[in-house]
């Protein structure tokens, strides 16, 4: 247990909590005595479920032991300072740590109660299910179509018209059809970058993933393409878990159902930062009264 | 610690240091109101009846720069708290300083009856109560003190019980024929005056709490128990839930 949840726990037992009509969806802190890694699973399936989740670089910790909780067709949001391992976090969720040598996992992520760093899982198979979307958009330097289409081609989908209804479904899924559809073959750098972005998510969701994890996907964007981005992920999250990494706290604010705050904390002994997770919560407590003062001086920026 | 929102910061400064500003002006207008009202000094209810304008108009200066804060800056957390709690707070300090003025102009239409010592006592009592109520409540919210927001609620039940022994001396008063009806009336309403400015206190102390630790006090109305009617918890209870009356058994949890 961290001192975050601990401090958050103490708070808990001094303050009554008032029980209202809009606090039916408990937090999902957990109490030190029952530590379960799903303390209200009634409130929706729950995706991922990280115990202990720890990132090392080397023998450099970078992420302190985190439990965690991602629900099915609810939008989290990881937000915190630079260096506060919020997107190393989320490249634990589909294996991208794997991509750097140094780089190891110690502790838990279960997708659906399977152990997603287990021996049998293919890092591939993982990926297919569990989208990304980069903080740069990042098309391949081919045509519209074929940027949709990679995915699922790799997959083992031939037929041309089958093809073409994938394509144009995640266009659609990714409120870019009607902007795009008449230049399908035109290369996609040709697009402006609100309409890249919008590309690489349409490329994501053509493979049918459950899950899009997107590190700071709008920070390349202008505000209007911002906003399109973050009414996309209001309509598909029926359909997808969405976990955003975002420096933007407004729009952790206006998209996210749950928001994790992280921090770093400076290693005494050497000048190295490691990341912490301090409070996870309804987005709505975290910016109307957060449990950690820590998150409430972040959130208000009397952050230092 | 870094403040990386300094000057927004200093802008929700100052709108506390107006609100505690107005607080102070009401908290200063009760005495004097109640003084036109003891001694028939028409000249001193004109004074506070004048005085009333530049509150109001400060008010609404004040609510602006909420509105503005709102719109401008996006606080969150405890900066967001800040902000509503002040329009909220605005509103009850700025209807506590019309009150201390209806209580002039009855010194006004009562003038110049020369009332019995047992009710100047009442009237006394009930005004310092009124006051000390909203000292505190001002003293909560400049010092950020949730425990003395909160224990107003006590304090005013010692104004409501000067309240309803005042009604009673009213009646004592007129029976005995020492108090024409329409001076009994205004009376009457000069009590329902300070027992009102009394309950604003209340609500500025519970804006406080809100303000300080985040909970609205609507969220525990219905389990106050003997701090509220059982009707009004009752109905409380039945708006948040939504549906049907409550049980008898919802009334005390």
């Amino acid at each position: 247990m961290s001192d975050a949840q601990e401090a958050t726990v103490v708070s808990d037992a001094i303050e009554p909590q008032p029980v209202a009509v809009n606090e039916r969806v408990a937090p999902a802190r957990l109490a030190p005595e029952e530590r379960s890694v799903d303390p209200d699973a009634a409130l929706g399936v729950s995706v991922f479920e990280c115990t202990d989740l720890s990132v090392l670089y080397g023998s450099f910790r970078a992420v302190q032991p985190t439990d965690l909780t991602i629900r099915r067709n609810e939008i989290t949001a990881f937000i915190g300072p630079s260096g506060c391992g919020k997107t190393t976090v989320l490249r634990c969720f589909n294996r991208m740590n794997d991509l750097i040598p140094s780089a190891r996992v110690e502790g838990e992520v279960r997708y659906h109660g399977v152990d997603l760093y287990g021996p049998d899982v293919s890092p591939t198979e993982v990926r297919r299910r569990i989208g990304m979307v980069f903080q740069k958009p990042n098309p391949f330097p081919k045509s519209v179509y074929d940027n949709v289409a990679f995915g699922p081609k790799v997959n083992g989908v031939k037929k041309r018209s089958e093809l073409d209804e994938i394509v144009e479904q995640s266009l659609r899924g990714a409120a870019l059809w009607d902007e795009v559809k008449d230049r399908l073959k035109a290369s996609a750098l040709g697009l402006s970058g609100g309409q890249q972005q919008r590309l690489c998510i349409a490329r994501a969701i053509a493979v049918q993933p459950e899950v899009i994890l997107m590190d700071e996907p709008c920070s390349a964007l202008d505000p209007i393409a911002t906003a399109r981005v973050e009414d996309l992920m209001q309509e598909i999250k029926d359909t997808y878990t969405i976990v955003i990494v975002t420096h933007n706290m407004q729009q952790a604010a206006r998209v996210s159902d749950r928001t994790a705050f992280f921090t770093a904390e400076v290693n005494p002994s050497s000048d190295t930062r490691t990341g912490v997770l301090v409070e996870f919560d309804r987005t709505t407590k975290i910016f109307s009264n957060p449990s950690d003062a820590r998150t409430e001086a972040y959130v208000t920026g009397r952050f230092g | 610690m870094t403040d990386t929102r300094r000057s927004f910061h200093t802008q929700l400064e100052e709108i506390r240091d107006d609100i505690v500003r107005l607080g102070a002006f009401v908290v200063e207008a009760l005495p004097n109101a109640t003084e036109s009202l003891l001694t028939s000094d028409l000249e001193l209810a004109e004074s506070v009846i004048a005085a009333d304008a530049d509150l109001d108009a400060r008010s609404l200066l004040l609510e602006e720069k909420c509105y503005a804060a709102l719109a401008l800056q996006s606080p969150v957390a405890v900066d967001l708290r800040a902000v509503v709690s002040a329009v909220r707070m605005v509103a009850e300090i700025e209807r506590s300083g019309d009150l201390a003025v209806n209580i002039c102009k009855a010194a006004r239409r009562i003038y110049p009856h020369e009332l019995d010592p047992r009710l100047r006592g009442l009237i006394n009592n009930m005004s310092e109560r009124a006051q000390q109520e909203l000292r505190f409540a001002m003293d909560a919210y400049a010092d950020d003190d949730a425990t003395l927001a909160g224990a107003i609620d006590d304090m005013d039940d010692l104004l409501d019980r000067t309240h309803n022994e005042f009604i009673q001396a009213i009646f004592e008063s007129h029976g005995a024929g020492r108090l024409d009806l329409q001076v009994a009336v205004q009376l009457a309403l000069v009590a329902r005056f300070y027992e009102r400015i009394g309950d604003h206190a209340v609500n500025i102390g519970l804006r406080v709490r809100y303000k300080v630790t985040g909970m609205l006090p609507e969220h525990e109305a219905p389990n106050r128990g003997g701090r509220q009617s059982d009707a009004a918890a009752q109905a409380i209870a039945e708006r948040r839930l939504g549906g049907a009356p409550p049980s008898e058994a919802t009334g005390g949890s």
